[in-house]
């Protein structure tokens, strides 16, 4: 009979479930985080479980790995393992060339530097505010009245970059609604936006080094906008996954139960 | 699990006993300082000195030090801290007793000398180290009290605590102030105020920056002279070198025994680890050296380590050795007690007791004087934090392979710009080397800035992602 392996992560924005067959992933979800971190892990993984065919509940998986910042929550969780070492995991898993990961989350950003196995070398986070994260985002897009995926766009449409010197995610709502009331382009202060945030994660990253394959996990990293004045501040190509990269926590924890057989 | 996060070893009655036994022992020699001292001490000094009841609660540190551990290396512990706070009591008794001797220093100034002759030394910076290992947030309403007059918030925060305690009036009255040209700037301008808010006279020794030639220890031996003479001049107290010579004698007696416990360090598992070595090495070569009790600390430090030898190491399941650079947390001592208990990690070594110990030539004064200058340029703060950076990694190196290092655990003090400067070229050195390196960001002094949950939080990380010692017990039940 068939084994199936899950991976949960439950993270501060989001909640993600991976399910892995045979070493191939053959299904996965995404939800938005509830207040109660089980109820967001029940749902997740139900939703996950409902595609695929021959299983009906949690039970029926061979191992549960629960990760990210609710990993103690995940129900029916036989082990959790840190986002950290998840996001190394998945992202080896599907290429064994990536050395740095940059996770740029709904909460925090983390520079994790990885060897052949997808063992973490060295890894250095900033949770301490949320510049430069989803939650940042999620405000400079409220400012401009648009959807993420538009901000991105906007973004990619800059003739010049209007630079955006404000970090903290409080002070740059009010430093972005005061450009755009000077009549600055809206689409060169995205790219402001864009910059100011691969700066910053440019300094977290600094500390592990950069060596490539570098990779860009976590919601954000389908902001294209991002992903291109990272590649400029850091210097590098920042390679594409075959995966959706929110996804890598949980195909990581995922894989950590399937290696367990 | 307790308020330290430290699960109690079961041990057992006659263990446990022995444990109680020291802590009376501590508790009554604080209080008995206050018997000696008389009633009219008695009657004032609790107003005056507020600090002192943080002090008689030091009996609070045996939890730290002894709940986790058991056998001899628990009795080690628990002995090792008795002896620390009965000598820091004895200093006191000195300073409260007889302030018309007491001189103020900084640990970039031989004590030794102060002892030959007849004063009683006074480190400083001992409050604001003290304190806040036995409270974590001791030293607060100090840096508050400093930051307020004026000093800038990225001071480091001992020296801000101690002028705090200066500025708030609490700092026992010295005769005079023995200081010198120390690499941190916060440090070098806390005498300053120092001077003139107690009004007393200061000398400053100048270190020279280039250590490793003749010339300089002569220079620098040239230094202590005059301020044996400025001593002599400012203070009751007279050189007495044949005074100096036991002194030193005892000094040079108290390292051997140190450089064999080191040797045993050497051993899997070890035979010793944490507060015994580093605390040990703070109150008995750095605030009060060359006296008999350092040499007995030193000798009964080593028998005891052959004792936990006999019975399989202080972890006899040890799995990781850690090296800790910069000074230890002091807002979170029970890191390391955590991390033995945790992942059988032993903190074996660090930066403030790594240095090179060079042992004093009692022929004469003169040699006297230049091997002590040897030993302050050699110490850790003049060597390690002035430059160039290679004075910082190859004692750190060295010591990782002399005690087969698994780890560099940097506590990343924000206040110490010196060595907060060389992070990103540790990081590079490491990474070369493969040693795994921990930065903990953080505080020296000020549980404000980063918490002691938070700090165990990023070892937690470290320990969980990089070193793969496996996840938190608490999360691992939580799965199950």
């Amino acid at each position: 009979m068939a084994k199936y392996f899950g991976g949960c992560d439950l993270g501060s924005t989001t909640g993600k479930a991976v399910i892995l067959k045979d070493g191939k992933v053959v299904s996965s979800a995404t939800i938005r985080s509830r207040i109660d971190p089980v109820e967001t892990g029940k749902e997740v993984l139900e939703l996950a479980i409902r595609q695929v065919e021959g299983i009906s509940s949690v039970r029926d998986l061979a191992y549960l790995v629960g990760t990210g910042y609710g990993r103690n929550e995940v129900p029916f969780a036989n082990e959790n393992v840190s986002e950290i070492s998840c996001h190394a995991l998945g992202a080896n898993f599907l290429d064994s060339k990536v050395r740095t990961i940059i996770d740029v989350g709904g909460q925090d950003v983390k520079a994790i530097s990885l060897d052949e196995k997808g063992a973490v070398l060295e890894f250095a986070m900033n949770d301490k505010c949320a510049a430069g994260t989803g939650r940042f985002y999620e405000a400079v897009v409220r400012t401009f009245d648009v959807t993420l995926d538009q901000f991105s766009a906007l973004s990619l449409k800059a003739k010049k970059v209007v630079p955006v010197t404000s970090q903290c995610t409080v002070f740059a709502e009010s430093e972005l609604v005061s450009l755009l009331y000077k009549r600055h382009s809206p689409a060169d202060i995205a790219a402001g936006v864009q910059l100011s945030v691969a700066k910053r994660v440019f300094t977290l990253v600094r500390r592990v080094g950069v060596k490539e394959k570098v990779v860009v996990t976590g919601g954000c990293a389908k902001n294209l906008g991002l992903i291109k004045a990272l590649e400029k501040v850091l210097r590098v190509p920042i390679s594409d996954l075959p995966l959706d990269p929110q996804l890598m926590g949980a195909l990581g924890a995922a894989v950590v139960g399937w290696r367990k057989g | 699990m307790s308020v330290f996060d430290i699960t109690s070893a079961s041990v057992s009655l006659p263990e446990r006993f022995s444990t109680y036994r020291q802590r009376i022992k501590t508790f009554t020699n604080i209080s008995g300082m206050g018997l000696r001292l008389g009633t009219r001490f008695m009657m004032e000094a609790p107003r005056k000195y507020p600090w002192l009841k943080t002090l008689l609660t030091a009996d609070t540190l045996f939890d730290m030090s002894t709940r986790a551990r058991r056998g001899p290396y628990r009795q080690a512990s628990a002995w090792a801290l008795s002896e620390v706070i009965a000598s820091i009591t004895d200093m006191l008794e000195g300073v409260f007793g007889n302030p018309e001797k007491t001189v103020m220093h900084e640990d970039l100034v031989p004590p030794e000398i102060l002892t030959a002759m007849g004063l009683n030394p006074w480190m400083a910076e001992l409050l604001g180290i003290m304190g806040p290992l036995i409270r974590s947030d001791f030293a607060e309403e100090y840096i508050d009290a400093a930051e307020n007059e004026g000093t800038p918030p990225d001071v480091c925060s001992l020296p801000k605590a101690t002028m705090g305690l200066v500025l708030k009036g609490q700092m026992p009255h010295p005769k005079a102030i023995l200081t010198s040209n120390m690499p941190c700037d916060g440090g070098m301008s806390s005498y300053t105020l120092m001077e003139k808010r107690l009004n007393v006279p200061c000398f400053r020794l100048d270190v020279p920056y280039n250590f490793y030639d003749d010339r300089s220890a002569e220079y620098f031996a040239k230094e202590l002279f005059r301020a044996v003479d400025w001593l002599e001049e400012h203070t009751p107290g007279r050189m007495d070198w044949d005074r100096l010579r036991e002194v030193c004698t005892l000094r040079n007696r108290a390292t051997e025994f140190q450089m064999e416990v080191w040797d045993l360090l050497r051993e899997k598992p070890a035979p010793m680890a944490g507060e015994p070595l580093y605390l040990g090495h703070m109150i008995f070569q750095v605030a009060m050296p060359g006296r008999e009790k350092s040499v007995r600390y030193f000798e009964t430090l080593l028998a005891h380590a052959k004792k936990i030898r006999a019975a399989g190491g202080a972890l006899p399941d040890e799995r990781y050795r850690i090296a800790l650079w910069n000074p230890p947390t002091l807002i979170y001592p029970e890191l390391f007690a955590w991390a033995e208990q945790r992942y059988n990690a032993v903190m074996l070594m660090d930066m403030i007791s790594y240095n090179r110990h060079p042992y004093i030539d009692t022929k004469s004064p003169e040699t006297m004087m230049r091997d002590l200058a040897r030993i302050i340029m050699a110490g850790p703060m003049a060597r390690h934090t002035r430059g160039p950076q290679e004075n910082f990694f190859s004692d750190l190196f060295e010591l990782c392979e002399r005690f087969s290092m698994d780890m560099i655990w940097m506590a990343g003090h924000i206040g110490c710009k010196n060595t907060m400067a060389l992070s990103g070229m540790f990081r590079e050195k490491c990474r070369e080397r493969g040693v795994p390196l921990l930065i903990i960001n953080y505080d020296l002094s000020d549980t404000r800035v980063v918490s002691p949950a938070e700090v165990r939080k990023q070892a937690e990380a470290f320990m969980e992602t990089v070193m793969k010692a496996g996840a938190p017990v608490d999360s691992e039940a939580k799965a199950s």
